[in-house]
């Protein structure tokens, strides 16, 4: 989709570790290198001082808009949707409701902007609970996994909408023709996995999406199914543990060489500075990490521990996911579905 | 339509289930409610009827017909006032 107007992101000042001196500044730099319109949103004289400090925003596109109230990681996500609806989160989510802005980044509490995005934003026709896409890049470039931790239960009809939408990111973001997707089990029958992943293969089956069954835990990094299904407990753990063998791997080359001094410095400066080992289970995070699908709107979760460089980051992720139009897209494969009475 | 009858319309639109297996006596979590459709609920309901719904009196809901009569509680009393 070619917009004649620059992608027009809200950014959640409040939200996360570093917020909002780090938050501000990463907007910031957007405005000035990735042809965005930003409006922070949060307390104004919070971001204003801040602005002022980084040299001050003239002639950049950078709004703020004042939000009274912010959301602690401590907060029940449920405050906020009914007690701190005047919260960042929930101010920039009314944002992209009301159309104002085409899309929301926030590093803040995962379950706050969840929520928010639910309540504030809606979720599309067919979908009642949003997931998150997690591509996994380095070991598996063509393989995305989905949940990657929004909904710790789900049942079988929520599975089967993660797989459509799941198979609009594979096919939008990381360009995959017709991606194969497969539910996550401990077997490849379709007697195995738990009640939801059993119930769930016979609606995939008769979905029309490109099913090829069950594939097990090694099965994932071979590449067979592009989209992975799981709920988010397993989806999260999973990738969390997947994030965490590039720096473990690069230890037990470390340690193996440890009677080996030139062959230990060799290895070291090729896998630190040529193959940067401990990163490449993160690549995948660059593509479509923390998008929430399923929204009516796009909404990009950071890591709570997001620096300005993460906040560029996602607001250009947000840029990618409107001019690929995935709510478009998604909107119309759901339409298909529902039509055909399958979700 | 009672004060019943629409906070079913309600909670089944948001838990997606036929309003029918809704009774007094069942729970959000027999209806397999999660704690999100539980807060989507009473914000729904709150905004239905104009009322609030403190977080200490929602936790005391023991199931559907507790929810239901603190609902019209309040509807009765703010048509007294």
């Amino acid at each position: 989709m070619l917009l004649k107007r620059k992608v027009h992101v809200a950014v959640d000042a409040m939200g996360g570790d570093y917020a909002p001196g780090e938050i501000v500044k990463g907007a910031l730099w957007a405005a000035q290198k990735s042809d965005v319109e930003i409006t922070l949103v949060g307390s104004s004289q919070m971001v204003g001082k801040e602005l002022s400090g980084l040299g001050g925003v003239d002639g950049l596109p950078i709004h703020v808009v004042d939000a009274k109230d912010s959301v602690g990681e401590h907060d029940s996500p449920a405050v906020v949707i009914r007690r701190k609806s005047n919260s960042s989160i929930a101010v920039g989510a009314k944002l992209v409701k009301q159309g104002k802005v085409d899309g929301l980044v926030s590093a803040g509490s995962t379950g706050a902007s969840l929520v928010s995005a639910v309540q504030f934003i809606g979720m599309l026709d067919g979908m009642s609970r949003p997931a998150i896409a997690a591509p996994l890049g380095g070991f598996a470039h063509d393989v995305l996994l989905m949940d990657a931790g929004a909904n710790v239960d789900c049942k079988p009809y929520q599975l089967l909408s993660f797989a459509v939408a799941g198979a609009v990111c594979a096919e939008k973001i990381l360009r995959i023709p017709n991606p194969t997707i497969a539910l996550l089990s401990t077997g490849a029958e379709e007697s195995k996995g738990s009640e939801a992943v059993r119930e769930s293969y016979q609606l995939f089956k008769d979905s029309g999406l490109n099913f090829i069954g069950n594939i097990e835990g090694h099965d994932i990094l071979s590449g067979r199914a592009n989209v992975v299904i799981c709920d988010g407990l397993v989806g999260n753990i999973l990738l969390k543990f997947y994030e965490s063998i590039g720096g473990y791997a690069k230890d037990w080359i470390k340690r193996k060489l440890k009677r080996q001094p030139l062959l230990k410095a060799m290895t070291e400066f090729f896998f630190s500075r040529l193959f940067p080992i401990a990163q490449v289970s993160y690549e995948g995070e660059d593509e479509a990490g923390g998008l929430l699908w399923g929204i009516n709107g796009i909404v990009r979760i950071g890591h709570g521990a997001s620096r300005a460089e993460n906040v560029v980051h996602a607001i250009n992720s947000v840029k990618n996911a409107v001019e690929a139009d995935i709510v478009g897209s998604l909107k119309a494969e759901l339409g298909k579905l529902k039509q055909q009475g399958k979700l | 339509m009672s004060v019943e009858d629409q906070i079913k319309d309600i909670v089944a639109k948001i838990i997606h289930v036929d309003k029918d297996i809704i009774t007094r006596e069942g729970s959000f979590k027999e209806m397999k409610a999660d704690s999100l459709d539980i807060v989507q609920a009473l914000v729904a309901v709150e905004e239905a009827f104009d009322i609030e719904i403190p977080d200490e009196e929602a936790q005391k809901f023991q199931n559907f017909g507790d929810f239901v009569s603190y609902v019209e509680k309040q509807v009765e009393k703010k048509g007294e006032g």
